[in-house]
């Protein structure tokens, strides 16, 4: 085989490959979208689910009637934004702080942080209930964002990553008089940006498709992020919303955090750039 | 000194005032909301008590809050409890037995036996039976809807086969068999779940009371093992699975849907919500079916029991809007002008309604309609018949939701075809010793 | 000691945050689950002291031990299927023959965005026994229906496809990340030296993907303890798929046994740090940290 023919092989593999991949990763979500445009009535089951054939728009309307979308949009937006930007700054102080600082007991403090990780936050939620209505967030979008303002994996992860960033920018930064937090601000953060950039898109959408703990702390329907609200139309007892309306419910979901990674995006391809120059 | 004269002054003008107009003072609220859980989609419930509770206090609204199920409510509670928040309580919360027990338990409802005894007779038999927990009434009944049979007429015609023999257990495998026989196996005679639904609808709210079955005796020992009537029951149960007669597939899915436009599920054995379910999903039998009172054990004889849904009102430490909600409750309840108006704007919006508990309010021609899903057989009448010689429900207990999930977990493995009913209805005790061991009855 | 910590004060500075939030939201709530573990409580009347007994129960009690077993496999399951599928999508977008790259990323990750209580739904659909696309697209090929959420036997299979089908590419962009980072001078001094991809992909590639992996490989073991929607939702008869979690959850909330919904928390961190004991012990062993 000449060298030619084993690239054009390769070519052919590897986008095959990747179109199966790509075709599973799209499938139920695209059988999703199709369903919520179906009349209440067309069939759903096996493969008529697929065939359209009247399109309509009356299961988002159902929809609107049912849930405040706007409010419960706003909330989840606002705990999901906050909550990342938050969760960023003080994560990867604290990986700076393991990955570029020695100090006494850095080694056995950081081992304690994973081994946090281990333990799951909702195993522990009747009595974190009683302590949020200590400080007052019960009924408050704060709850979900204040406990996670600084998680033992996104320390991990963010430490892991600067730990590749050379010592000796950062000396010279100090003997350049710059302060730590400084340094921090103008010299590790851009470095780390391909790193924060990636774990912010996951931290939005995770935060985005939170269930359990709105679920715990949230009380009405206009605190309610829209994961929530949506996930109640099928499960409440004494319910009798078509699937074609949960579906839209679930798609109605799943756009914006779609959308929001699209934005996240676009922030990484430039990261990536900035991490390739300091290479 | 100033200030004294004038709060004097202030007081006589508010006195006279109450004395000139009495009715204005009495409902006179501070402003704010009443905060209402319930299951099902109560922001319907919000039209009607929006206008009704601006009757009585224009500047008090109504606010309710959905919730998964009346359970999740009951936890929602006890958990502001342990956090000692009772600010955060809901004024009002719609309950079922267990749920009430559970309250009433912790002392977290208000006792309602003075506010009910003198009007109990304006309201149907055992409206608040449910309610009693020794001999006090602890909420305010919503609806009590039966368990009733939905049949398709259609396919009874096609393969003429007579509904009427359903009035029986016997009768109604009969059916099943014969429906069976003459469409060569298409035509099914009911569902069966494969997850907690046939447990609940199947079990607990249909076949075990009628036909008289227990999980424990009066002292709260396990006894389900041994029981005749669970023997009855569930043996009944797997007499028409065993026979091929039930469609194994998950309630309230498009597929049962779907076989059921496609004709191939004869008849719903289940409560009266079941109604909105079908006229909210089937669109190619519309007018096919019809609505009869549950079939009869002859040995035991008595018809399908009532589901009961009741509004209770949280002891919070707070009474300020305790008696606006009684009269927005007794509005809702017995205003047949408003109540009826409120049915029609719900059958136009698609929403939830059942039945009135009133009396006055059942007797209105408005609750004898005929209704087109049911080619012009009137199913709000058919439901208030299906009220007509109830079995008595299960007894309750404290620890009946965990029952519920044990006996469950045993129904399930048993339409997965992993084990016999026999084995099934062992497990199920041996499971219950094992767990709970004695139940707390009321 | 104050010296120290003055000296130090900045790093300190820095993970306080993490530190006192800890403290608040997560020693403490775990230190009462320890103790509502050796009580019976209803979260309705005060907690009443047991012992042992709740942990003598979990000894008796099937649905725990289905409850074990069922997660143990969703975690060895899980960790195969979501490092393989990863590992070979991270590659094969880190291909230098791939055309339209933003593309295949964007749409690979999406699996990621979308919501397990979502899905769980569609995948509930999905595999139903009669209407089913999946049972219905295996008839078509000839095979007959799979009872897929209504047998114990088949019903955990559609949970561990959902976790990992959602899983799979968040896993996938570590990974490329960090194959992004490995520099090409490697592999153009072992394309001279003869190495053929899949040498250079098990003696370049792996190794320098290491702490990646072992990242990757903690991550899928705390998230596969911690599954919970995707059994819920996607539940079989009885407790034939539920997850240790799940357990925890219907123990403590559906049936109010607080202190025997405690007594499974507890076993489920002791589980964890178990492993993660283990992890941490075999790399020091091996040298790696």
């Amino acid at each position: 085989m000449s060298y030619k023919t084993k690239e054009v092989l390769r070519k052919l593999v590897v986008h095959g490959l990747l179109c199966i991949i790509v075709a599973f990763c799209l499938f139920p979500v695209l059988w999703m979208s199709i369903i919520s445009f179906k009349e209440v009535g067309e069939s759903i089951t096996g493969f008529n689910a697929l065939r359209i054939q009247s399109p309509t728009l009356a299961n988002y309307k159902r929809l609107f009637e049912l849930i405040p979308i706007w409010t419960n949009l706003l909330n989840s937006a606002f705990t999901s934004i906050v909550g990342t930007v938050t969760t960023l700054f003080f994560c990867s102080l604290a990986g700076y702080a393991f990955a570029k600082f020695d100090f006494p007991g850095r080694n056995a403090l950081f081992y304690f942080v994973i081994a946090t990780m281990m333990i799951s936050p909702e195993v522990g939620a009747v009595p974190m209930f009683v302590i949020m209505r200590r400080v007052g967030l019960v009924n408050s979008l704060w709850s979900l964002i204040i406990p996670r303002m600084a998680t033992a994996i996104g320390i991990f992860y963010l430490r892991q990553y600067m730990l590749d960033i050379p010592d000796a920018i950062i000396d010279s930064a100090r003997i350049d008089g710059c302060s730590e937090f400084g340094i921090y601000r103008r010299i590790v953060v851009p470095i780390a940006k391909p790193a924060l950039a990636s774990w912010a898109s996951i931290t939005v959408i995770a935060r985005w498709n939170d269930y359990f703990w709105p679920l715990l702390y949230l009380r009405d329907s206009s605190k309610y992020t829209l994961m929530v609200s949506v996930s109640m139309l099928p499960v409440s007892d004494g319910l009798s919303t078509p699937w074609q309306v949960v579906l839209a419910g679930t798609t109605l979901v799943i756009v914006p955090s779609i959308i929001l990674y699209l934005v996240m995006q676009t922030y990484q391809k430039s990261g990536q750039v900035a991490g390739a120059v300091k290479g | 000194m100033y200030r004294k004269s004038m709060s004097l002054v202030l007081l006589v003008v508010v006195s006279l005032v109450m004395s000139v107009f009495p009715v204005m003072a009495q409902d006179t609220y501070p402003d704010g909301k009443i905060l209402i859980y319930s299951t099902g989609q109560p922001h319907f419930r919000e039209l009607f008590y929006q206008p009704s509770i601006h009757r009585f206090a224009p500047n008090v609204d109504v606010e309710t809050v959905q919730i998964e199920t009346m359970h999740a409510g009951v936890q929602k509670i006890a958990m502001d409890n342990l956090a000692g928040a009772y600010k955060d309580m809901p004024d009002v919360i719609m309950l079922d037995a267990v749920g009430i027990m559970n309250l009433v338990d912790a002392g977290l409802l208000l006792d309602m036996t003075d506010y009910w005894t003198p009007i109990a007779d304006q309201f149907v038999d055992g409206a608040v039976l449910d309610a009693t927990i020794d001999g006090r009434v602890w909420a305010l009944p919503d609806a009590v809807r039966p368990q009733v049979l939905f049949y398709n007429a259609a396919i009874f015609e096609e393969y003429d086969v007579d509904p009427a023999m359903m009035g029986t257990f016997d009768g109604y495998l009969e059916a099943g068999r014969l429906l069976k026989e003459r469409s060569n196996g298409e035509v099914y005679l009911s569902y069966i779940d494969p997850t907690t639904y046939t447990w609940r609808y199947w079990g607990r709210r249909g076949l075990m009371p009628q036909a008289n079955a227990r999980i424990w005796d009066e002292n709260g020992n396990v006894v389900i093992g041994e029981d005749e009537g669970t023997k009855l029951a569930l043996g009944f149960l797997d007499q028409l699975h065993s026979e091929g007669l039930l469609y194994r597939t998950t309630m309230m899915q498009p597929p049962l849907y779907e076989a059921t436009d496609q004709g191939k599920i004869a008849t719903f054995y289940i409560g009266a919500f079941w109604d909105e379910f079908l006229r909210r999903n089937l669109t190619a039998t519309v007018g096919d079916w019809r609505v009869m009172g549950a079939p009869v054990f002859e040995e035991v004889g008595t018809g399908g029991a009532p589901v009961s849904t009741y509004f209770c009102v949280v002891n919070k430490g707070d009474d300020t809007y305790v008696d606006l909600f009684l009269d927005m409750w007794y509005d809702f309840s017995t205003n047949t002008e408003e109540r009826n108006a409120w049915v029609n704007e719900m059958d136009r919006l698609n929403g939830p309604y059942s039945n009135p508990v009133s009396l006055e309010v059942l007797s209105d021609p408005f609750w004898q309609e005929p209704s087109s899903f049911y080619g012009g057989q009137s199913f709000r009448k058919a439901e208030a018949d299906g009220l007509f010689n109830p079995s008595p429900n299960m007894t309750v207990t404290p620890q009946d939701n965990e029952a519920d999930g044990i006996i469950s977990a045993e129904i399930e493995k048993y339409v997965a075809g992993e084990q016999t009913m026999v084995q099934a209805i062992a497990n199920m005790d041996k499971e219950l010793k094992l767990r709970i061991g004695r139940a707390e009855m009321p | 000691m104050w010296e120290t910590l003055r000296k130090h004060r900045h790093p300190y500075l820095f993970i306080a945050p993490y530190l006192i939030l800890f403290l608040v939201f997560q020693l403490v709530p775990t230190i009462a689950t320890v103790y509502y573990s050796f009580t019976e409580w209803n979260g309705l009347r005060p907690p009443r002291w047991i012992g042992w007994r709740n942990y003598q129960l979990m000894m008796n009690d099937y649905m725990f031990s289905n409850a074990i077993q069922n997660t143990f496999r969703y975690w060895i399951v899980g960790a195969i299927g979501i490092m393989g599928l990863s590992l070979l999508i991270a590659v094969l977008l880190n291909s230098k023959v791939l055309r339209s790259k933003q593309f295949f990323k964007t749409s690979t990750f999406l699996p990621y965005v979308c919501a397990s209580v979502a899905m769980g739904l569609i995948f509930r659909m999905l595999f139903e026994e009669h209407a089913g696309l999946v049972n219905e697209v295996i008839v078509s090929l000839g095979g007959s229906r799979i009872p897929w959420l209504t047998t114990s036997a088949y019903a955990w299979i559609p949970v561990v496809i959902l976790f990992i089908w959602r899983l799979t590419p968040w896993f996938t962009m570590i990974i490329l990340s960090g194959l992004l980072n490995i520099s090409d001078e490697y592999y153009e001094a072992a394309t001279v030296d003869g190495a053929s991809g899949w040498q250079q992909f098990l003696r370049i590639t792996l190794p320098l993907l290491n702490n990646i992996l072992f990242f990757c490989f903690i991550t899928i073991t705390v998230d596969a303890w911690r599954l919970f929607n995707e059994s819920h939702i996607l539940s079989g008869p009885g407790t034939s798929n539920t997850s240790l979690f799940e357990l925890m959850y219907t123990s403590a909330f559906t049936n109010f046994k607080l202190g025997y919904g405690s007594a499974l928390g507890v076993v489920l961190i002791v589980i964890l740090l178990g492993i993660s004991l283990i992890q941490f012990m075999v790399r020091r062993r091996t040298g790696e940290i």
